[in-house]
């Protein structure tokens, strides 16, 4: 008869957990920059005038790619979310650890890593919401999106989630370059600058991008 | 005129039951080529000498006079005054131990991380001490004395984050020392026995990348490049593991 106790349970086998566990947030997050990016570049043509932003959206939802890629990205968003949240402190004890820390410390990149942990939270839930409201109320269109942003509401609410979303990307990006080796020591300095300029330049696109939406005739 | 240095220091004798933890401020004039070690030393000298703190060598060799410094890790023999402001806070190193004021039992951390990481040559021959050393190429023996610099200060440990909230994390310490031992041939180790020591999340894959540890240590050991390094070959070996095909008798690991 064979035992009911599991004796496996005692000693641990090694495992390559960690390391698959590794790649698939770093994986999710670089599909994620990239998604942000060019998301942030198709709205942006609404610059161009309202009928080049209409015919980029209908080119997404005739092929569907909204309606399927929407949903895969809000999965992406919380897997990524899952894997990452995992070196953020659960206990107050070690958030208040990780808070004095960073103030004693006076080091940008520790703080940068706050400002991560802190985006990751606010865009989580506006990020649901935001992909939630457009993709119940297809067709994306310039003028449906001018109408939302000139309620009131959704002004503000892009005008949070923008520099949010712009940040979290932006400080991942660098991130996993550094962490992953491919910046050496003599390029992080640069490449920090070249970071920050990036970011920089995809705020003021999105800016831009939303003063046009609520001054866009409807 | 010299500058007159205000230090506030960190008290706390935890042997002492009536000790509580505080800071006391001296005051003490600067002269030239000042360093805080000669600085804790006059403080101790003339102010007070129930002041603790750790030093050996004074000259960034031995490792013990690792404290924060205006709330970076650093050690007070390599610090120059100069270079500081007219106020000057010094505690102790966090992570580790607290034995008195400015002094901390690194010793203890380091033994136990070494012995996790199994820091040392790991070769099935046995050793004949009347054989003449192995030859190795001068490369490779310089671009391993480049990571055996490391003093084991304890400075990278008490800025990192990550070890900060985790007792368990490794270090940039111990995932430098372990690249030591994949550059060097003598190692007889295969990369599936080092991931079984650093490719956790008590190892490489804890590491969050603030690259503090990069920021402040003294040595100024190519810790970012060497943690890339690392991840990258810890996680090539786990993604080989998935295409790997069963061995008979051997349970794949997941």
């Amino acid at each position: 008869m064979s035992s009911s106790v599991d004796t496996a349970i005692f000693v641990k086998p090694p495992t390559m957990v960690s390391a698959y566990l590794d790649w698939l947030q770093m994986l999710t997050g670089a599909g994620l920059i990239l998604f942000m990016w060019s998301h942030m570049v198709l709205v942006a043509s609404v610059n161009l005038g309202a009928n080049v932003m209409n015919t980029i959206a209908h080119f997404f939802e005739a092929t569907y790619m909204a309606q399927v890629g929407g949903p895969i990205i809000a999965a992406t968003m919380l897997v990524h979310f899952v894997l990452a949240a995992r070196k953020i402190p659960y206990t107050s004890e070690a958030q208040g650890v990780i808070w004095r820390h960073a103030r004693m410390l006076h080091h940008t990149d520790t703080w940068l890593w706050l400002i991560q942990a802190l985006t990751a939270m606010v865009i989580l839930i506006m990020g649901s919401v935001h992909i939630w409201t457009v993709l119940t109320n297809l067709p994306i269109t310039a003028a449906k999106s001018a109408a939302r942003v000139q309620g009131g509401f959704w002004g503000v609410f892009y005008l949070i989630l923008l520099p949010m979303v712009e940040l979290h990307v932006g400080i991942g990006f660098y991130r996993i370059a550094v962490k992953w080796g491919f910046i050496k020591r003599s390029g992080r300095k640069k490449f920090h600058r070249f970071e920050n300029i990036w970011t920089g330049v995809f705020i003021l696109i999105g800016l831009i991008t939303i003063i046009r939406l609520w001054t866009l005739p409807i | 005129m010299s500058r007159q240095l205000t230090f506030n220091i960190f008290r706390f004798n935890p042997e002492d039951p009536n000790s509580e933890p505080h800071t006391d401020t001296f005051v003490l004039e600067e002269t030239p080529s000042l360093t805080l070690f000669i600085a804790l030393n006059k403080i101790r000298e003339e102010q007070d000498p129930s002041l603790m703190f750790d030093f050996a060598c004074r000259m960034a060799i031995c490792g013990s006079c690792g404290m924060v410094v205006n709330g970076r890790p650093g050690l007070a023999c390599k610090t120059l005054t100069t270079e500081l402001p007219d106020e000057i806070t010094l505690m102790p190193l966090p992570v580790f131990r607290l034995v008195g004021d400015l002094s901390v039992d690194t010793g203890t951390w380091f033994r136990q991380t070494n012995t996790k990481i199994e820091s040392w040559i790991h070769d099935d021959q046995e050793f004949d001490p009347t054989a003449v050393e192995e030859r190795m190429e001068n490369d490779l023996a310089n671009s391993i004395f480049e990571l055996e610099r490391c003093i084991e200060c304890g400075c990278c440990v008490a800025s990192c984050g990550t070890a900060n909230m985790r007792e368990d994390f490794v270090g940039a310490f111990a995932l430098n020392r372990i690249s030591r031992f994949i550059m060097d041939p003598r190692d007889k180790r295969k990369d599936p026995e080092y991931f079984e020591v650093v490719g956790t999340d008590q190892g490489i894959f804890g590491c969050m990348g603030l690259l503090a540890c990069e920021d402040v240590c003294p040595r100024e050991l190519p810790l970012q490049d060497q943690l890339g390094i690392l991840r990258r070959k810890m996680a090539f070996v786990g993604l080989k593991n998935i295409f790997k095909p069963k061995e008979k008798g051997r349970q794949r690991r997941f």
